[in-house]
């Protein structure tokens, strides 16, 4: 059954997608590892890392869409699951640091010997075992989101009212973690990660991996997503998104229904933090600033929201952008960017592969046109 | 016997020292004086007394040069004088005019000689005494540093000023002054007791300290007086404390309201979230940094105009921005909200940076207009005026906005169109220019706040940031549609805020107002006052 | 009156009693009550603001009475349960305005009408039957859109988006349907059909229909209550209502 639900609706776009996404996966750290520094298709391991934190925001920008493009509901928030999912990866990388931190204490990291903590707080418990961290990476932004979501969504809280609750649930938490006393390293967040699962994680070859399994990762949740919203399931979620009062009077729960894709996107968005931090090596509050939040929006705009390779497409489209703008004309990439916001909701409502695909819709369509007559002529084959 | 003496000399002495100061001050007060070079050492103690109490300003340059050893006597005929050097003689100045009178060689007179207990008389009579200037303000500092370091010696001469005390603040610090000295001098323990109830009235922290280190040495039968008195403190100052942070609350919620009152009705007409209204009171806060540079490098003394010249200003500058973010973008996106909030969230990131590309990433020295400096007491608060001019501000923009949807037609058409669009527009009412000129005002209420902000917080191009998630807050509290709600919402925001602060500290008490709001909207998911019926679902 | 309608209470399929509500002091329902019986076919006619449509969301669980009783099917307390729970009881609604998934399919809006398990989970793995299809199928062919089948809603004329609304209301299987003017906008010939569509939906269930076409209800041939101002104002055939004293000048005019 799993299997029939997970591949039964995959298209040729889909598929194509996942192959490049697979393929990928080998390829890159293939021209990485096996290729020699000053050979043409050498990729340097800087690279490496800058593509797979490109991946790790496809998959935040992927989870967005499942809940804003298919259901309407506008996230402010999803930030604050990346970055909860990259505080439980975090905690697990401090812990495997050990006694060999600044301050050589086995047990506690050094921002609590620092604070002249005396013993590990009971919420970094188990968070030396990476399966208690990886449970976490789910469960914790999928709790949150549940709490939250079943909160708003069972008073009707809609529109844009939701997206201001969402981001100053964002603001309550990144408050929270600027604070010494929460235990997650204050101002400075985790950092100087050694190992993950034992191996070095600044080596070239754990880098690689790190990549590979960003790829792998998001191309799974790509599967389920697709699964997901093609469902009928994912026929309810448009429904909500369209008329919500009608979907209620058919008889559906839409506080279930938009609970459960809020719940999974948070999830998706914690994993992608997962795969984030252990890339670019630290993890501070300033992932929950509200501003992140409405940058995964615009990622996932530009690519055209409602489809599902649209996010993937913006978010590499945008964040590419942003290194290479970033490099060349530092000041000016707010202007930018701000630019984009603007241009995408006026001139490219559908983003870029939402664009495409209605364009060759279109060609499709008067294509057919010409067979018109016949079609009429005939009746038309069941389904 | 002795007693009914002393009390008549002190009788006598009062009497006489009323003259001195009352009447023909400078003859008897030259007699004081020169009593002075031919006093024994054991007679001093009393001479300094009569001075002190003849409370006449110019007595004190003659004591302060006795305690020094700097007051002279001659030789010859026992007068007094100050000295300065000239050569190998020193002229002479009279004490009391500091005219000069004459020379004289050192060998011809000869320093007054004090020992400590001189000394210690002369500074206790030294505080005394300005208790008896002319200028009230140089009496009410002698009060407040007698109030503070109490000295049972000076309680004669406090009691002296108090009965000739005409100014009220200055009384009552000197009443106050006169209870703290009474506790720890010989007095019976009636008038001490009178004292403990002059000092549990007047509470405040000096008066807790005062009584709490008196019922260590006080006599068992003052005990329970002096801890009533401390409880009767400690309620005061909980009710006290209480007032502080209902002012800090409303200093905050004014606050808010300014920051929100322009996004309320933006939102309440248009339906539409305007992300970038933090940057229009941060462009607001550089238009009063423009106009103080101007003032300050051209015309200096208008500083203190310098708020009124800019608030008209920014007003016109921002309304004319946000009219033109209007014209140009939102527009094309009415009945898509996510959208609009998207867009103005990249508006918002232009107008961000093009401050910061003109003026810097760094803070702008904007400064307070004498009015808006300084504070003042009202019973047991602290009163700063910028914080006073705030909050009369924002009730003022309050009420002008409330006489424009109230009273005016562009008022009406504007309400038309926040209780139903379609009908208004089919009212001939031409809803675009409503929602621009809305659209406009509301930016231009933004500015205004800039204005105020500017006086009390950073001016720099992260300025709107800080306030834009707490005006939402506001507006998602108080309700669409309803100016009303916006003013409860913010003031009630601003004191919850300030009332969780003691006890969870400032970030805490911020999120559990986050949290309380998700929580609230549970309940009410369109705010406090929200509109009502079928309207409202369209 | 009350007495009678205990009585009838255990048979009827919809009962409302003394139903009132007010939004901010306008009284919208004032002590409404009346009763539908299983298998009946109703008119409901009255002029604007009488409160037709609040009554219908008050039915559908989308407004609470302030004061009142709504009972389906006897026993069924209407007012504890909000809009998806009553619409799975069983009964269906056809708002004023047409409103279907206009980015979805004529086919996907009524298998997603379809009155199957509408939980999270049976929808997440739910795969279409031989059963699912005729009977969508079916409904297309009653609602005269088999042509159009994978159309966007969005698509369709005016007209046909009422019928594709009503054929979702099948596909939903409701013991009572309450339509909200079904014909507004419609050519008299639509009009026509719709009477004979609804006419013949009428037959398995209990229709009530909120109209203000005059000749469409006299088409039907069904008894009729007329509010007005939130309460019954007249009940009986469309000849007895119309010529009633208080019915002319309150809603049909002179």
């Amino acid at each position: 059954m799993i299997t029939s639900f997970l591949f039964k609706n995959l298209d040729r776009g889909i598929i194509v997608v996942v192959a490049i996404l697979l393929g990928l996966a080998v390829a890159i750290p293939a021209l990485n590892l096996l290729t020699a520094p000053d050979h043409p298709f050498h990729v340097p391991t800087y690279l490496v890392s800058l593509f797979g934190k490109y991946l790790t925001y496809a998959l935040l920008a992927l989870a967005l869409d499942l809940v804003w493009g298919f259901c309407g509901i506008l996230s402010l928030g999803h930030a604050a699951f990346f970055a909860l999912g990259g505080y439980a990866m975090g905690m697990y990388l401090m812990r495997q640091i050990g006694a060999r931190g600044s301050y050589g204490n086995p047990l506690l990291p050094d921002f609590m010997v620092f604070l002249n903590w005396k013993e590990l707080p009971w919420f970094w418990q188990g968070f030396d075992m990476f399966w208690f961290a990886a449970l976490m990476v789910v469960l914790v932004p999928g709790l949150l989101a549940f709490v939250f979501g079943w909160f708003a969504f069972r008073s009707r809280v809609n529109g844009v009212y939701l997206s201001i609750i969402t981001q100053a649930m964002t603001y309550a938490l990144l408050l929270a973690f600027f604070r010494n006393d929460m235990g997650f390293g204050g101002n400075n967040g985790l950092t100087d990660f050694k190992d993950i699962l034992g191996f070095n994680i600044q080596a070239q070859t754990t880098r690689a991996a790190l990549f590979a399994a960003s790829a792998v990762t998001l191309a799974s949740c790509l599967v389920l997503t697709t699964a997901i919203v093609r469902s009928k399931y994912g026929k309810v979620l448009v429904a909500v998104r369209d008329a919500e009062s009608r979907t209620r009077f058919l008889g559906y729960r839409v506080e279930h229904i938009k609970l459960f894709a809020f719940t999974v996107s948070a999830m998706m968005a914690g994993i992608a933090g997962a795969l984030y931090v252990p890339q670019v090596g630290i993890i501070n509050p300033g992932e929950f600033e509200p501003g992140n939040s409405i940058e995964v929006v615009i990622w996932t705009a530009v690519g055209g929201r409602g489809t599902l390779i649209g996010p993937i497409v913006g978010a590499i489209l945008v964040n590419g952008g942003k290194s290479i703008f970033t490099a060349a004309f530092p000041e000016f990439w707010l202007f930018a960017l701000g630019g984009l916001f603007v241009f995408v909701t006026l001139f490219l409502p559908k983003g870029v592969v939402g664009t495409v695909s209605a364009y060759l819709a279109r060609r499709k369509a008067q294509g057919r046109a010409a067979d018109a007559d016949k079609l009429v002529a005939e009746p038309m084959a069941a389904e | 016997m002795y007693r009914i003496l002393q009390t008549l000399l002190i009788t006598l002495c009062l009497l006489v020292s009323v003259h001195v100061t009352g009447l023909r001050a400078a003859d008897d007060l030259a007699a004081l004086v020169a009593t002075l070079g031919t006093a024994k050492l054991s007679e001093l103690d009393d001479r300094i007394d009569a001075l002190a109490r003849s409370g006449d300003a110019r007595v004190i340059p003659v004591l302060e040069a006795l305690g020094e050893g700097n007051l002279y006597t001659r030789k010859a005929d026992g007068s007094v004088f100050l000295t300065t050097e000239k050569g190998a003689s020193l002229v002479l100045l009279d004490p009391l005019s500091g005219a000069e009178i004459g020379e004289a060689a050192k060998g011809d007179i000869q320093k007054i000689k004090v020992n400590n207990s001189v000394r210690r008389a002369v500074r206790s009579a030294l505080s005394g005494l300005t208790l008896f200037s002319t200028d009230t303000s140089a009496r009410l500092k002698a009060a407040q540093s007698m109030r503070q370091t109490p000295n049972a010696d000076a309680l004669e001469a406090i009691e002296t000023a108090l009965a000739a005390e005409k100014d009220a603040t200055v009384r009552k610090t000197l009443d106050e002054a006169r209870a703290v000295t009474l506790l720890i001098s010989d007095r019976s323990d009636d008038d001490k007791r009178a004292a403990i109830k002059t000092l549990a009235e007047s509470g405040g922290r000096e008066a807790l300290g005062v009584l709490t280190s008196a019922l260590s040495s006080a006599d068992a039968s003052l005990k329970p007086d002096i801890e009533a008195a401390l409880q009767q403190i400690e309620q005061a100052q909980v009710f006290w404390n209480a007032g502080q942070n209902v002012w800090y609350g409303l200093s905050l919620g004014s606050v808010l309201l300014l920051a929100a009152i322009g996004l309320a009705i933006t939102f309440g007409v248009m339906g539409i979230i305007n992300m970038a209204h933090g940057e229009m009171v941060m462009l607001g806060a550089y238009t009063t940094f423009i106009v103080q540079d101007v003032i300050r490098t051209s015309y200096p003394v208008l500083f203190d105009w310098s708020l009124a010249i800019a608030l008209p200003l920014a007003f016109l500058v921002t309304g004319i921005i946000g009219l033109a973010i209007e014209r140009s973008v939102i527009r094309f996106l009415y009945g898509r909200p996510l959208e609009t909030l998207l867009a103005t969230w990249g508006i918002s990131l232009i107008l961000q940076q093009s401050v910061r590309s003109i003026f810097g990433p760094t803070n702008r020295e904007v400064g307070n207009p004498s009015w808006m400096a300084g504070a003042f007491e009202l019973g047991g608060l602290t009163i700063t005026w910028n914080r006073m001019w705030i909050i009369v501000f924002a009730l003022a923009v309050f009420a002008a906005l409330l006489f424009l949807l109230k009273r005016t037609s562009m008022g009406l058409k504007m309400r038309a169109v926040t209780q139903n669009r379609r009908m208004a527009s089919s009212m001939g009412i031409r809803t675009p220019l409503v929602d621009a000129l809305t659209f406009a005002l509301g930016s231009g209420i933004a500015g205004m706040a800039g204005v105020a902000l500017s006086q009390i917080d950073n001016v720099s191009p992260n300025l709107g940031q800080g306030y834009i998630i707490d005006s939402f807050m506001v507006v998602v509290f108080g309700g669409v549609g309803n100016l009303w709600g916006t003013l409860v919402g913010a003031f009630s925001l601003g004191i919850l805020n300030k009332f969780l602060e003691p006890y969870a500290g400032a970030v805490l008490g911020k999120i559990l107002v986050l949290v309380l709001i998700i929580l609230f909207i549970q309940k009410k998911p369109r705010g406090l006052f929200a509109l009502k019926g079928r309207a409202v679902e369209a | 009156m009350n007495q009678t309608i205990s009585q009838t209470k255990p048979k009827s399929l919809l009962y409302l009693d003394g139903v009132s509500v007010s939004f901010d002091g306008f009284k919208a329902l004032n002590s409404l009550s009346f009763v539908i019986e299983p298998g009946e076919l109703r008119a409901i006619i009255g002029p604007n603001g009488a409160g037709k449509t609040t009554m219908m969301d008050i039915i559908t669980g989308k407004t609470r009475p302030d004061e009142g009783q709504v009972f389906f099917k006897g026993d069924i307390d209407l007012t504890q349960r909000d809009e998806a729970e009553i619409a799975n009881l069983g009964i269906g609604r056809k708002f004023q305005k047409p409103t279907v998934f206009e980015s979805h399919t004529i086919w996907d809006n009524l298998e997603l009408a379809l009155n199957r398990r509408r939980g999270v989970f049976p929808t997440l793995f739910y795969r279409l039957t031989a059963d699912d299809r005729a009977r969508i199928e079916e409904i297309l062919s009653t609602v005269r859109l088999s042509a159009r089948r994978d159309d966007l809603a969005a698509n369709l004329s005016h007209g046909q988006k009422q019928w594709l609304e009503i054929g979702m209301l099948l596909a939903q299987e409701p013991e009572l349907l309450l339509v909200d003017e079904p014909v507004a906008g419609m050519t008299d010939a639509e009009t026509a059909e719709t009477a004979v569509l609804l006419k013949e939906i009428a037959r398995t269930r209990s229709v009530v229909v909120v109209e203000h076409d005059m000749g469409f209800i006299r088409e039907l041939g069904v008894k009729v209550t007329c509010l007005a101002e939130g309460s019954v104002l007249a009940e009986g055939s469309i000849d007895f209502v119309s010529s009633d004293a208080k019915v002319i000048e309150n809603y049909l005019g002179r």
